[in-house]
């Protein structure tokens, strides 16, 4: 048994160095979030030039601001466009690019593979800023200038990233198992469906949350493509809370709050994927 | 049921390495036929082949009167078992067992009733619920044997199943899968690198080295009359020993000359008087460490035939002692009873039965007389 000072003794044994930039780390992304909810739930009255003003606690907690945002924001359809859009995007990601990614990963030996791969990993190089007058362009032509086009493209920009990541982990799943599927008599696709596909759940949460984080939240390509077809997504009604003249921060704020939650679901079911995940993979 | 002809089979990789250079050999209905050597000696390849999971380069393959170069793996009619199991892990037992069969569509009762008996018979079904990783190394090697069993192959391949489990149930395996073959009496190829288990389970072993065939018998005649040195040393443990010497002959006798020591070839082993074409020539003597004695009735039997050695060291094994010792520079190892303990550097004087002696010849390492 440890004697009351050797206890002492051990608890004081913590990293002051890590604790310190974890305290500035954790108080780094804290602090916003605070502001946000002050903001969101304070009436613009309560407001003042002074921080402390902006940081105190608000005399009434109200939703008035959650309300009006909504309904400025048409929340409930823009909300189900977002859902749509990112929803679609995540399911065509996890399903297509787990394909590609296996069809490329096991065949990177041959010379043909290895120069696919390189050419739509180069694709993570090139800014969206270059490409975005072309492509408003020839969606317009194409006629999927909508929502179909916004999902088509999506799953376009991330499929280099995707490809990565699933290639990568696919060099975790010992090629044997493949044999014995070969040999069980199961076809390649059979084999990629009933073996593959279902071992490589923890990436597909990775690629699912990844891919849902960065659709759910992009502005640029929505823009571009939806405005004024009376598509839009969150991001884009949510321009409507800055003006010429400034920027109506209680309602914004709300608003961010309450596209925040569904992103917040996604993650804590991604999350749990991840976990159980590593604890399956690290018992061979 | 089916027998496996192998012809002249050849396998080289795109990079030009040529891992097998033509293989010949037949497998009998129902035989236990195992490949064993070095790494890379391309048993596995070969096994591989047979699979249908690596490509023929040339030759022809067959099973039973099928050629099946080009045939794919499921229509071979074979079952292979992994080194590593290979079983998939996010299903149960009882799903790993029936993949294969709810791809062929066997009706769902039929599957459950294969599933059922092939558990009864490798004692696994309490286990048909749970996934691979909640089993132990044994129960998952149990787990591929029975995925195997019940699809009711022609031919079992079997990729060195047991080098994953630990020693004591390495042993316990070994004598079930010999038993499951006499049960199901179909035909069995079986890779290993391991020669205790080519020699405990094997009707006939195939001993390849460098993608070539050195001798193909039973595990008696392989320990018994090697067709060269490679396989002397390989079959046995403790290893045959070889030392350097040269025939000498006087009149119709054959000698050869061991630190000093002459020892007479005894005129039974010198068959079509083989031994004149190597008067006067260096050969390889081998001698397996139990074929020396150091027992006093064999040594007065035998005084001819008795040599010094030096002792370096003992291992004592329990039933008996390793003896590692030098005759004439050259290090070799003996077997002595339990009871018998040299001290280190001690010299002592063995009998060797020199109707047991191996000539082989220096320049192709082919056995001259056995």
């Amino acid at each position: 048994m440890l004697k009351k000072s050797q206890l002492a003794r051990t608890a004081k044994k913590t990293n002051r160095t890590i604790t310190f930039w974890l305290l500035v780390g954790s108080l780094s992304v804290f602090f916003p979030l605070y502001m946000t909810i002050m903001i969101a739930f304070k009436d613009p009255s309560q407001m003042s030039n002074s921080i402390a003003g902006i940081l105190a606690f608000p005399k009434s907690w109200s939703f008035d601001n959650f309300q009006q945002a909504m309904a400025i924001t048409d929340f409930w359809h823009t909300l189900s466009n977002s859902i749509l859009i990112t929803g679609a995007t995540m399911i065509v990601a996890v399903i297509f690019h787990s394909l590609i990614g296996y069809a490329i990963g096991r065949s990177m030996q041959k010379r043909g593979y290895r120069l696919l791969y390189l050419y739509i990993i180069s694709g993570m190089f090139v800014p969206f800023a270059i490409i975005m007058m072309p492509i408003v362009k020839q969606t317009a032509m194409l006629g999927i200038d909508n929502r179909f086009g916004v999902v088509l493209l999506y799953s376009i920009f991330y499929l280099p990233m995707n490809l990565m990541l699933y290639t990568g982990y696919l060099k975790n799943i010992p090629l044997s198992l493949e044999e014995a599927a070969a040999i069980d008599g199961a076809s390649t696709f059979k084999t990629f469906w009933s073996v593959i596909f279902p071992l490589m759940k923890p990436m597909h949460a990775t690629v699912a949350v990844l891919t849902a984080l960065g659709t759910w939240n992009d502005v640029m390509l929505p823009l571009v493509l939806l405005s004024g077809t009376g598509q839009n997504t969150l991001p884009i009604a949510q321009l409507n809370f800055q003006s010429q003249f400034g920027t109506n921060y209680n309602l914004a704020f709300a608003s961010y709050l309450l596209a925040l939650i569904p992103m917040l679901i996604i993650y804590i079911i991604g999350q749990k994927q991840i976990i159980k995940g590593v604890v399956n993979g690290a018992i061979k | 049921m089916a027998s496996i002809s192998i012809r002249n089979l050849n396998k080289t990789y795109p990079d030009g390495v040529e891992v097998i250079d033509g293989l010949n050999l037949e497998i009998k209905d129902k035989e236990f036929i195992v490949l064993v050597g070095p790494s890379g000696c391309g048993k596995s390849t070969t096994l591989r082949m047979i699979a249908g999971l690596e490509d023929i380069t040339g030759g022809e393959l067959a099973i039973g009167d099928r050629v099946v170069n080009d045939v794919q793996p499921k229509d071979r009619d074979i079952a292979m078992v992994f080194q590593n199991y290979a079983l998939y892990p996010h299903m149960t037992v009882y799903k790993n067992m029936a993949f294969g069969l709810e791809l062929k569509k066997v009706p769902k009762d039929e599957i459950d009733q294969k599933i059922k008996e092939a558990a009864k018979v490798l004692d696994l079904e309490k286990y048909l619920n749970r996934k691979p990783k909640a089993l132990s190394g044994g129960q998952r090697q149990r787990v591929a044997l029975g995925r195997a069993m019940v699809r009711n192959p022609a031919v079992f391949l079997l990729d060195e199943p047991l080098s994953n489990l630990d020693a004591k149930l390495r042993t316990q395996m070994r004598t079930e899968i010999s038993k499951l073959h006499r049960k199901l009496q179909t035909t069995f190829v079986y890779v290993t690198h391991d020669q205790t288990e080519a020699m405990t389970m094997g009707d006939r072993i195939v001993v390849l080295k460098d993608g070539k065939i050195q001798q193909v018998d039973t595990p008696e005649n392989l320990y018994n009359k090697p067709a060269n040195i490679f396989v002397a040393g390989f079959i046995g443990s403790p290893q045959m020993n070889f030392i350097n010497s040269k025939v000498t002959q006087e009149g119709s006798k054959y000698f050869i000359k061991i630190d000093g020591c002459t020892l007479e070839i005894p005129a039974g082993k010198n068959k079509n008087d083989i031994l004149s074409k190597y008067a006067g020539k260096e050969v390889v003597v081998g001698i397996r460490p139990e074929d020396f004695h150091l027992d006093q009735a064999f040594i007065e039997m035998a005084p001819k035939s008795l040599i010094d050695v030096k002792i370096d060291l003992t291992e004592m094994m329990g039933a008996e002692v390793y003896c590692y010792g030098k005759i004439d520079d050259e290090a070799i190892i003996f077997r002595a009873p339990s009871r018998f303990r040299p001290k280190e550097q001690e010299e002592i004087v063995v009998a060797i039965d020199v109707n047991k002696i191996h000539l082989f010849d220096k320049e192709t390492t082919e056995s001259i007389i056995i």
